[in-house]
């Protein structure tokens, strides 16, 4: 895609350079909610590990609750950011380059949001490194049959590439911030910048890394959420139980992860004035994604409700009844209305032209996408196979508390984000603009 | 301590004229230069005709080694310590994969940034004299490293096609 | 002496621990040893546990118990296998019996009443004194007829004693209290057979048992025997069966082939209307020409049409059982539990007699000569004159040994009032309990654990009762008390009285038993042997009795039972977790959920679900029940298995006092019953009472361990129907089990497991199982788990490994519930363990499905991914006031928060018996290993074995044509196999 005719190399520095400029009353005042908030979380995890994990309304036959809802959302929400940095680039989609840089610190951010809940979910967290593999002094290494051992290799992976296709995109802007840059801050961005000096030789090795980062980040972001939904599809819990939940997990993964992309760069656009750069066209593209997406996502629910009728399994159509119509309907039909209607309403160009429309259907499509783990997680478990042992599950404040936190969490690693690099990539539209010519020959 | 290294360097604020220089100095045989620019452009690495980066090949011993890891790690702890989950063998090769792929990608991506490092001689402890910050805005620059006695020859050459200003690097 | 646990004390323990075990409860010179149940030991050995044959003392059945003891504690106990009563059954109550021993709340020291109302501890000698002060003063004004002695059921040598002691005291008054006795019984018998006494019921040889009310499965007269018998019934033919009549559907009724519900109070009418059916169609065994005259005589009016319109049963079900009945050989009719204690109580159990003798059955199933003990207890009436005289101030003193009066007397009575204004009320008792709290002097009797003792339950069955521990506190056994009180009074006395300590008065006491039964041994080898086997067991020989001929009762129907129509029928019944009232304070009793309506920690109403509908109340709203007599306020729970005109609620809690678990919990229901007793019997009139229930605003959730109440046609308690003639419907025959067989190894991926040694598996027939929970209790004994009381309990967070699932089928007889004790399945491929990422729970190669405490960091994947919801999870660390956590067992954990545990099939067992084979160089018996719940099982309905062992029980029963397995479809290959309950279909 083109920018206007007037951007040149030289105002792109200036004008991205300008969000890191010394921040204003806002940014302060969303700093100070978010650690407020941040801080309610931090005390409830202190309570909780201190009073046992039982404060939380897990119980039993409900064993996995908010938690875990909260580390598939994130890892979620984490792949839409691959989905442009990466997939898009090898597509060489051109509209992807002044969203990507944001996207994939979305990316890592999420990642490192998701990565706490596991851990804050463990019946006795202050063993956790039990789950990782080295050599105790029993040498009895995790047990590599288990799920949740693929899930800390599969989201350790993910974030470690990520990062590494963050910082490598990075290089070159860090130099140009380094350029600008006076005293003690110009020393630790020349740190950071490793002494880049967009030599030839540099430009090459850089630009071929870069490809081969994406090549394979994407095989990777689709295995990542393909594991985590094997979390579920591993077991034998009805409404867990199911081949189609790795597709089903990462369209949905998308789908949220480009709500979020919404979510944060409508704002973003606004208070720095990004507007040349960051487009109406670049959130009408993400809208049109999130139409497919969506509809990917219908077509799951609509396929495991089939399933469920076909099999003649009785176990996985009272589950399916269950949710529809028992204790958890409520959150189910939020599930459904958000994540499959309400995205059907960017087929109006108004919707998906307006900003205010986008940022609501965003945040909706979100909460829809949570409500959706949730609901699979608990329903199926709450209904298992021994009606007995059929039972509840009641969050409790600590829980709230926890989810509100992990937001907070990563909020505060974005507002940090974008002060202290180009949430912006420099060099990548200068890629897309036109170089300055003299035209003669 | 500033790497020094003797030579011209011109700075151009055109793309095209930068290509034109590129293709002149290169016809007059000065083989060895040095473009910086703001971004990576095609047509200076054509007239380059610089090889193919290497960095490939970390990428695929990376993955390679990945892979080989996984599977020790995997089956050989199995091994070690044998315990029966589940009815299944204690060798359970398909979820091992799941394990053999994660590896491969995350050594595969390690590879490729170790590439990158050794390739494009990074991390540099301090930025050469001939750097402008300028290179990271919008000019171009045109480094032509050769003795003392060619200084003026090249210096005319850049100053004819265009270069804005040229420095002398001498040690 | 008090103890804390701190390692240093456990420590002495240690040391001490053969001594304090050796030693007597009671006084401080040292007297006999007490004797081991298996082998005498050189020294108690820290590590091996010893065994010692004692007495269960929760309720007057009187059952034999073997107490395990480590490092000088007893830490669980078992039934007796040589004890006639039980023969090695416990139930529920029994085995929460350590959590008296170890209650929290005992009294601890003599205490006294200050003016100010509030309790002072004093030393034993001034407590002494003042009872002798009290007793001297009355003794020397000639008034000991103002001194009244209430105990609870003592029979043998305690009961002598106190007869002795009595007498020194010049003390004429003394009232043998049982809130649930059995007077009707007595005095119908009297009637009929002019023998007053309680019989034995024979229920292993009936064909068929009728039981009018009788909840032998719960409470009635001696549950654990019964339950047994009832268990050895259904082994010998699985087509004998059990017809249940009653308005609610208890648990012996649960368990019954048939429930017929009948209008409140017309119990009388449907039995007669039978003997007058089964007369009129010749069935009755020959019988004298007069008898029969006589009896026709009585129930002439109780023609079939009349009898069905009053009853509500219809003629062809009187019909039916009537032939049936008729036909069994023998068969056995039972009446007299509290659900027919009404008005007309004797007078039903007259019928019941009738029915019984007409068909005969008596001296077959109903055997005379054998004096139940129960029968010893002064009825209702009595208690009232003593009421009464205490009102006219003719008594001013009152000795309470273990009795609580104040909760188990209604309010109606006017008790509560009268002791206020008793001037000397001296309470014997173990709790500050409602009545101890009313007392001017406390004296801390000992449990049955910490004294010596004897107890006959029955004639020829002499118990004894050896101590398994030192006193905890400063508490003495009463017959000790008793002693030295005689001590300090004057000489003549001391002749006549002797013995220094109880212990030495037993023994004296034995060496006439020893006279009548075995004089040809010496006694001190007599005595060894009684201590060892925990008693001496002889065979009674049944007595004839014939008809008396001045039989007679109330024989005209009468309709005047129903007040107004508005009114419904309270129905009360003692809880089988709480019995009268007793159980209240400890805490496992108040964990477990009921086996029938799955509630725990609290009192509920039952209340048909119609009538529900029509009051708009729903699961727990709170109603009022109003009676004459009383008003209360609980919550409500709805139940299918009873009458739309009756409500009922279960006894034992509504305690003032007694303690942290049972102190304002729950309600009194006692306190509706009215001051009127049975005119004949002189019993109290249990039922029917009627109330008035309003709606209430008032609402909480129960504590319920129940989610879905029914099975969905998920096969989980499965049942085969059989119907006369036709014999078991749609059983497995030899080929479909060799094609499951065979299909099941088909379904595997993999190969099987090796197992080198030993399979474990178990097999529990449900044919068997009357859902009685003691299992459950035993398995909270045995595996240290934890109690997380009601708050958490709602959260469905309570323990159990082994729990008792209940489900209700609408199929066959009308309402029919099930139950399946659900543990953990041991599966071979178990879903539980391969999601475990730190290997926390693997598969053993015995089979069994391991969890290692101390590897679980407490993902709870396993528990989600474990089908039958087995695994439970610490999600607080538990917690046992001292000393309740002495009865901890050594060789089992204790978990800590963020643990997942589970049923283990009491490895710790097997461990034990494992070594003891290879110390003694053989291979292991069958049957030598027996899990905790299988052991206590009253009916036997749990064999646990290896599979490996072809000649074991357990292997015989796996392939049964009854089995099968839960969940087959899923292929977890479960180690439990269940047997199919057998259904009478109608």
């Amino acid at each position: 895609m083109r920018y206007s005719k007037d951007i040149t190399y030289g105002k792109v520095n200036t004008d991205i350079l300008k969000i890191l400029e010394k921040p204003g009353k806002i940014y302060y005042f969303l700093l100070f909610i978010v650690l407020s908030v941040l801080s309610v979380g931090v005390f409830a995890w202190v309570y909780q590990i201190y009073s046992g994990i039982g404060v939380a309304g897990i119980t039993h036959p409900v064993a996995w609750g908010i938690y875990i809802t909260n580390f598939v959302f994130w890892v979620g929400i984490a792949h839409s950011g691959t989905l442009i940095s990466a997939i898009l680039y090898l597509f060489r989609v051109s509209w992807r380059n002044s969203i990507y840089r944001s996207a994939e610190a979305m990316t890592v951010f999420a990642i490192m949001t998701a990565g706490l809940f596991p851990i804050i979910h463990l019946g006795r967290s202050w063993y956790f490194y039990y789950l990782v593999p080295y050599p105790s002094q029993t040498m009895l290494w995790p047990n590599f049959r288990s799920p949740l051992i693929w899930d800390v290799f599969a989201v350790t992976t993910y974030f470690i590439i990520s990062f590494i296709f963050l910082y490598m995109g990075l290089l070159p802007d860090i130099a140009a911030v380094r350029d600008k840059a006076k005293g003690f801050k110009k020393k630790i961005y020349s740190l950071i910048s490793l002494g880049w000096s967009g030599t030839d030789r540099e430009w090459r090795h850089h630009s071929s890394a870069y490809l081969f980062l994406a090549a394979m980040a994407t095989p990777l972001v689709v295995s990542v959420h393909s594991v985590v939904s094997w979390d579920f599809a591993m077991s034998i819990v009805p409404g867990w139980h199911s081949t189609i939940f790795a597709p089903y997990f990462v369209a949905g993964a998308i789908h949220s992860g480009l709500a979020m992309v919404l979510t944060l760069l409508i704002p973003l656009r606004k208070v720095f004035k990004l507007e040349e750069y960051i487009t109406q066209k670049h959130f009408e593209n993400l809208a049109k994604i999130i139409i497919f997406t969506g509809l990917i996502v219908a077509y799951s629910y609509a396929t495991e409700f089939f399933i469920a009728w076909y099999s003649n399994n009785i176990y996985e159509q009272e589950i399916y009844k269950y949710r529809v119509i028992g204790d958890y309907a409520l959150y189910f039909w939020i599930m459904v209305i958000f994540n499959t209607i309400v995205p059907l309403l960017f087929f109006f160009k108004k919707m998906r032209t307006s900003t205010v429309s986008l940022l609501i259907i965003s945040i909706l499509i979100n909460i829809g996408m949570w409500f959706e783990r949730l609901v699979i997680i608990v329903t199926s478990l709450a209904h298992e196979y021994i009606p007995f042992s059929w039972g509840l599950y009641r969050p409790t404040w600590v829980e709230i508390a926890i989810l509100a936190g992990g937001f907070a969490f990563f909020a505060l690693l974005f507002l940090l984000f974008v002060k202290v690099l180009p949430a912006v990539s420099i060099s990548e539209i200068k890629e897309q603009i036109e170089p300055p010519r003299k035209g003669e020959s | 301590m500033k790497r020094r290294a003797s030579g011209v360097l011109g700075i151009f604020s055109h793309l095209d004229l930068v290509v034109k220089t590129i293709k002149r100095l290169k016809e007059e045989g000065h083989q060895d230069l040095r473009v910086s620019s703001p971004a990576p452009f095609h047509e200076i690495e054509e007239v380059l005709e610089s090889r193919v980066s290497p960095v490939r090949f970390f990428a695929l011993i990376g993955g390679i080694l990945g892979a080989l890891s996984g599977f020790a790690l995997t089956i050989g702890t199995s091994i070690s310590w044998p315990l029966i989950t589940g009815g299944k063998p204690i060798i359970s090769i398909p979820p091992f994969l799941i394990i053999v792929f994660e590896l491969t990608i995350l050594f595969g991506g390690v590879g490729t940034l170790i590439g990158v490092f050794l390739n494009a001689r990074l991390p540099k402890i301090s930025l050469d004299t001939t750097y402008d910050p300028r290179f990271s805005e919008d000019l171009f620059g045109v480094f032509v490293s050769c003795p003392k006695e060619k200084f003026h020859s090249i210096a005319e050459i850049l100053k004819s096609s265009g270069a804005e200003e040229v420095r002398f690097e001498e040690d | 002496m008090r103890f804390s646990l701190s390692r240093r004390n456990f420590l002495k323990m240690l040391g001490f621990g053969s001594a304090s075990t050796a030693l007597s409860s009671c006084s401080s010179e040292p007297i006999d040893k007490i004797i081991p149940y298996l082998i005498p030991p050189e020294e108690a050995v820290p590590g091996i546990a010893d065994w010692y044959a004692t007495l269960c003392r929760e309720c007057p059945s009187g059952c034999g118990l073997l107490a395990k003891i480590r490092e000088g504690r007893p830490i669980k106990v078992e039934g007796n296998p040589h004890h006639p009563v039980n023969r090695g059954g416990l139930c529920m109550r029994g085995q929460a019996s350590l959590q008296s021993l170890f209650n929290p709340d005992r009294i601890r020291t003599p205490m006294i009443k200050r003016e100010s109302g509030d309790f002072q501890t004093i030393s034993w000698k001034d407590a002494e004194k003042e009872i002798l002060d009290i007793l001297k003063t009355k003794i020397d004004q000639q008034k000991t007829g103002e001194i009244a002695v209430i105990t609870p059921l003592i029979k043998g040598s305690l009961e002598r004693l106190l007869k002795k002691w009595m007498d020194a005291f010049h003390i004429k008054n003394h009232l043998i209290y049982e809130p649930i006795s059995y007077e009707d019984i007595k005095e119908a018998n009297r009637i009929v057979f002019s023998k007053a006494e309680i019989p034995l019921y024979s229920i292993e040889k009936a064909e068929m048992i009728l039981s009018f009310g009788a909840d032998f499965l719960e409470t009635w007269i001696s549950p654990v025997e019964y339950s047994k018998a009832f268990g050895n019934m259904k082994r010998v033919d699985i087509k004998r069966q059990l017809i249940y009549i009653g308005q609610r559907m208890s648990l012996t009724a649960a368990n019954a082939d048939e429930w017929i519900s009948l209008k409140p109070g017309t119990e009388k009418a449907l039995i007669l209307g039978l003997i007058h059916f089964i007369l009129k169609e010749k069935l009755h065994s020959d019988l004298p020409f007069l008898e029969l005259e006589l009896i026709k005589g009585l129930v002439k009016d109780f023609s079939l049409d009349r009898v069905s319109s009053h009853t509500g049963v219809s003629q062809q079900t009187i019909e039916r059982i009537g032939k049936e009945f008729s036909k069994a050989n023998p068969g056995l009719a039972l009446g007299g539990g509290i659900a027919v204690k009404g008005l007309y109580a004797t007078d039903i159990s007259v019928a019941v007699n009738l029915l019984n003798y007409i068909c005969g059955n008596i001296g077959r199933t109903v055997r005379f000569g054998h004096e139940i003990g129960i029968g010893r207890v002064n009825p209702y009436r009595d208690m009232l004159r003593l009421i009464e005289s205490i009102e006219q101030s003719r008594l001013k003193v009152l000795l309470l040994y273990n009795v609580n009066l104040m909760y188990n007397l209604p309010d109606s009575s006017g008790f509560q009032e009268a002791i206020k204004r008793i001037p000397h009320v001296i309470s014997i008792s173990q709790f500050m309990d409602d009545t101890a709290k009313e007392a001017n002097l406390i004296i801390p009797s000992s449990m049955s654990f910490e004294e010596w003792g004897d107890y006959m339950p029955r004639k020829g069955v002499f118990g004894l009762q050896q101590p398994v521990i030192k006193p905890l506190f400063e508490s003495r056994g009463f017959g000790d008390i008793l002693l030295s009180l005689v001590r300090s009074i004057d000489e003549k006395q001391k002749g006549q009285i002797p013995w220094n300590n109880f212990h030495d008065y037993l023994k004296n006491s034995w060496k006439g038993i020893h006279k009548d039964l075995s004089p040809e041994i010496g006694f001190d080898h007599f005595w060894e042997g009684s201590l060892r086997r925990g008693g001496v067991f002889r065979a009674e020989t049944d007595k004839e009795v014939k008809l008396s001929t001045k039989v007679s009762l109330d024989s005209k129907i009468d309709l005047k039972d129903k007040e107004d129509e508005k009114s419904s029928t309270l129905l009360l019944y003692p809880s089988i977790k709480y019995f009268d009232g007793r159980g209240a304070n400890k805490p496992l009793l108040q964990e477990i959920s009921d086996p029938l309506s799955k509630i725990a920690w609290d009192t509920y109403l039952e209340m048909n679900p119609e009538t529900a509908v029509a009051l708009k109340v729903v699961e727990g709203d709170f109603v009022s029940v109003e009676s004459k007599d009383g008003r209360m306020e609980l919550p409500v729970h709805i139940y299918e298995g009873i009458r739309k005109d009756v409500v009922a609620v279960p006894l034992g809690l509504g305690h003032i006092e007694y303690g942290r678990y049972a102190k304002q919990r729950g309600v009194n229901p006692i306190n509706l019953l009215s001051k009127k007793t049975e005119e004949i019997s002189g019993g109290v009139i249990w039922s029917p009472i009627f109330v008035k229930i309003e709606r209430i605003n008032k609402k909480k959730s129960l504590a319920s361990t129940q989610g879905g109440r029914r099975q969905f046609g998920r096969g989980i308690a499965q049942a085969l129907f059989f119907s006369i003639g036709k014999g078991i419907l749609h059983l497995k025959t030899e080929k479909d089990i060799k094609k499951e067989i065979k299909e099941g190894k088909k379904r595997d991926m993999y190969k099987p497991h090796p197992y080198p040694e030993h399979k474990w598996g178990m097999v529990i027939d449900l044919n068997a199982c009357i859902g009685c929970s003691a299992c459950v209790a035993a398995c909270y004994m045995e595996n240290n788990i934890g109690i997380v009381g009601e708050r958490e309990v709602i959260r469905g967070r309570e323990m159990e490994w082994i729990r008792i699932e209940k489900y209700v089928e609408n199929k066959g007889n009308g309402l029919d519930i099930r139950f399946v004790p659900m543990l953990c399945q041991h599966c071979e491929n178990a879903p539980c363990e391969p999601v475990c990422p730190v290997y926390a729970a693997y598969h053993n190669p015995e089979g069994l499905n391991a969890q290692i405490y101390n590897r679980c960091v407490g993902t709870r994947y396993c528990s989600n991914n474990c089908p039958y919801k087995v695994r439970r999870f610490n999600w607080f660390s538990h917690s046992w006031p001292e000393p309740l956590n002495w009865q901890l067992n050594p060789d089992v954990t204790v978990r800590e928060v963020g643990v997942m545990e589970k049923c283990t099939f009491c490895i710790q067992r097997i461990r034990e018996k494992k070594e003891v084979a290879k110390e003694e160089g053989r291979r292991l018996r069958d049957g030598e290993i027996i899990p905790a719940c299988a052991q206590t099982c009253p009916t036997e309905a749990i064999v646990f074995g290896d599979l490996k062992d072809p000649k074991s029980r357990v292997s015989k029963l796996w392939n049964s044509q009854r089995g099968y397995r839960v969940l087959e479809e899923i292929n977890t290959k479960p180690s439990v196999v269940y047997l199919k309950k057998i259904k009478r279909e109608i």
